[in-house]
């Protein structure tokens, strides 16, 4: 549809005149320059026009003539979705007709009796010109799936309209197909795409007539930005019965729609879509409501996060993040031995006072500020290793979290091996943490990075093990020393069911492994007990104690020593 | 016989018929020649006297295009006049008018058969 339709060399022109002797001399004129096609009445002129749809630039035609006149072939042509690409310059002696023309979609006119021949030249020119232009447009503006504007594009418009209506209230909104993979999976993606297709011509219809506009964003996730008022629940039920309809009874497609209302235009456009797409999260599943709408409480949060991310790094330089050790013990002993600590970090906001890890590692993780918050932490608990050894001739080994972001900087071997030389430590004096989800998403790259670590003699202890979905194939490959047990499971374990099978299976894979394995978030005798029970080496939790800051861990630790000794 | 001088002498903007034919005389002289046949000169006036005023003004539409393009003032200027009080289908004697349109065309037809 958006081909160019230039043929090899000369471009092609339809010339629609009924007079023998105008199309004599308007094919002589344009033959300079053109191929030259004729027809002498409206029906032909619609004829030619379908036949030669490919290759035409452009038609000239005559108003008055018989059969259909020129403004029914207009008129027809408008509503031919091949046809209304090809640019159309009326021809007329009446004035009048030129704004009828012009409403009904010809590029331009030339007036009858005809102008200087440069005149007819230069007006066909343009015309074909701006018509190959509009269509280069529309081919790098559009999705050619559904012919909808992409993002960057649509983000354009968008802005294109606050200025235009500096005064209006909009509205953004996003909208996505739940699972929609499975509509793909069982129909094929032919299938799937018509349905893409459906949903994009039924959103479009719905918000073109508020003067809305539509974007197709990625996959099955469309985005529409519209005057407030587009009454955006109907346009949810409409286009969901229309897909329906589609698919037939036996199937159903669940859409969702995260709605920012009243936008702030003072946001960038990104973001008043990243706030309809926030809302859009909220909605987990389709069968309560559907529809999620950004809030109040959405804001705050945003604007809580936004904070973080503006104090943290002042907040590292101030060092305002401090480290918790919570002690490890070993319960294979006759008596539980506290071998090493796992270091916590705590942030002591100046304002916000003591901000949860669970509030700002997930935000860093996602925009990579985490890496510098690591490689703090493995500084200030490498010196707090120094500095025990040099008072008390031994220290024990301290697990520091090693991130997804930090396993694919090429520097993190480097890194790690400054930090211990730097502090006189040894290799083994800092266990290296990473989750089991980081090995399953990049598996490749992460084996190399932790590879390179264990031959400098760096022990490797996966994280949150059990949530990663890690097939048994791939654990056997994975280069481990110590498999650390998720929390949910010693939770759920001992809550209502008391069905320890799950960690009873995880404490095999460990042995099957020939590696340690740790349990943390313990928190009664009975708990440890029966972890030990099922041959759990290694107990973290609230039983033997909470996170403690350096003096109070070294404290716990001197008084463990003297019992030993 | 018809000739560039011939028209101009007639009254014919041949200057502006010739640039619409890229000043090819050949190629306008033909034309000109093939307007004065053209059949709707026959056609005008009984349609006009029937009283269907609409075919005589799609008639006289399509004469004036032609002999606008190809410049022939005289011919094209009683064609006008016409064309426009049958646009308007005013109610009027049109003997006259025709009768000018009939003067001029045979002054031409004259011209291309004299010597």
């Amino acid at each position: 549809m958006t081909q160019s339709r230039k043929v090899f060399g000369r471009r092609q022109i339809l010339i629609v005149e009924d007079e023998m002797i105008n199309r004599e001399i308007l094919g002589n004129l344009l033959a300079q320059e053109y191929e030259t096609v004729f027809a002498a009445d409206g029906d032909e002129a619609i004829e030619k026009m379908k036949e030669y749809r490919q290759t035409l630039s452009l038609v000239l035609l005559d108003l008055i003539m018989p059969k259909k006149n020129g403004l029914e072939v207009l008129t027809y042509v408008k509503n031919d979705p091949q046809l209304k690409q090809i640019p159309v310059i009326v021809m007329t002696s009446d004035a009048k007709s030129e704004v009828e023309s012009l409403h009904l979609g010809a590029a331009d006119f030339i007036p009858k009796p005809y102008p200087q021949p440069d005149v007819i030249m230069a007006r066909v020119r343009r015309s074909i010109e701006l018509s190959e232009d509009r269509m280069i447009i529309n081919a790098t503006e559009r999705d050619p799936l559904t012919e909808l504007y992409n993002r960057e594009y649509f983000y354009r418009y968008a802005e294109q309209f606050d200025i235009h209506h500096p005064t209006v209230q909009t509205d953004a909104i996003v909208l996505d197909i739940y699972h929609f993979h499975t509509i793909n999976e069982r129909f094929g993606t032919k299938y799937g795409d018509d349905v893409l297709r459906l949903m994009a011509r039924k959103l479009r219809e719905f918000a073109a007539p508020s003067g809305g506009i539509v974007c197709h964003r990625e996959a099955d996730a469309f985005m529409v930005y519209a005057p407030h008022g587009l009454d955006y629940i109907e346009m949810l039920a409409s286009v969901s019965n229309a897909l329906n309809n589609y698919v037939g009874s036996h199937n159903r497609v669940r859409l969702r729609m995260g709605v920012y209302d009243t936008v702030d235009r003072e946001l960038p456009i990104e973001r008043r879509f990243d706030r309809a797409s926030e809302a859009c999260d909220t909605v987990k599943s389709g069968y309560s409501g559907n529809i999620g709408f950004f809030d109040n409480a959405m804001h705050e949060k945003e604007l809580y996060a936004e904070q973080l991310i503006e104090d943290f790094p002042r907040a590292i330089e101030t060092k305002q993040f401090a480290v918790y050790y919570q002690p490890k013990y070993n319960v294979q002993a006759e008596s539980p031995a506290l071998v090493s600590a796992e270091a916590l970090v705590r942030w002591n906001h100046p304002t916000l006072g003591c901000v949860s890890p669970g509030e700002f590692i997930p935000l860093f993780e996602e925009n990579g500020l985490i890496r510098k918050l690591d490689n703090y932490v493995w500084n200030e608990v490498a010196a707090q290793v120094k500095a025990w050894k040099a008072r008390y001739g031994a220290a024990v080994p301290v697990s520091v979290n090693v991130s997804r972001a930090d396993i694919f900087d090429p520097m993190i071997v480097d890194t790690l091996k400054t930090i211990i030389q730097k502090n006189g430590l040894s290799n083994k004096d800092l266990l290296l943490e990473i989750t089991e989800s980081a090995y399953t998403k990049n598996a490749e790259q992460i084996i190399k990075t932790v590879n390179a670590l264990r031959e400098l003699g760096f022990l490797i202890e996966m994280d949150d093990f059990g949530t990663g979905y890690s097939s048994l194939n791939m654990i056997s490959a994975l280069p481990i020393d110590v498999l650390k047990m998720d929390m949910v499971f010693i939770q759920q374990a001992f809550a209502k069911t008391q069905d320890t099978k799950l960690i009873e299976i995880i404490i095999d894979i460990a042995k099957y492994l020939s590696v340690p394995v740790v349990a943390e978030g313990v928190e009664t005798r009975e708990q440890m007990l029966a972890l030990k029970e099922m041959g759990c080496d290694i107990i973290q939790g609230y039983y033997f104690s909470k996170p403690l800051p350096p003096g109070e861990f070294e404290a716990l630790w001197e008084g463990t020593r003297n019992v030993d000794n | 016989m018809l000739t560039i001088e011939a028209l101009q002498a007639q009254g014919v903007n041949t200057e502006e018929g010739l640039a619409r034919c890229l000043n090819n005389e050949g190629f306008y002289l033909n034309l000109v020649g093939k307007a004065l046949e053209d059949d709707n000169f026959d056609q005008l006036a009984p349609a006009v006297n029937s009283g269907d005023l609409k075919k005589g003004f799609e008639i006289a539409h399509s004469l004036k295009g032609v002999l606008g393009n190809l410049a022939l003032t005289p011919l094209y200027e009683a064609v006008a006049e016409i064309t426009e009080l049958l646009r308007a289908e005013t109610q009027t004697d049109y003997a006259p008018y025709l009768e000018k349109i009939e003067q001029a065309h045979a002054s031409f037809l004259q011209l291309r058969d004299a010597e």
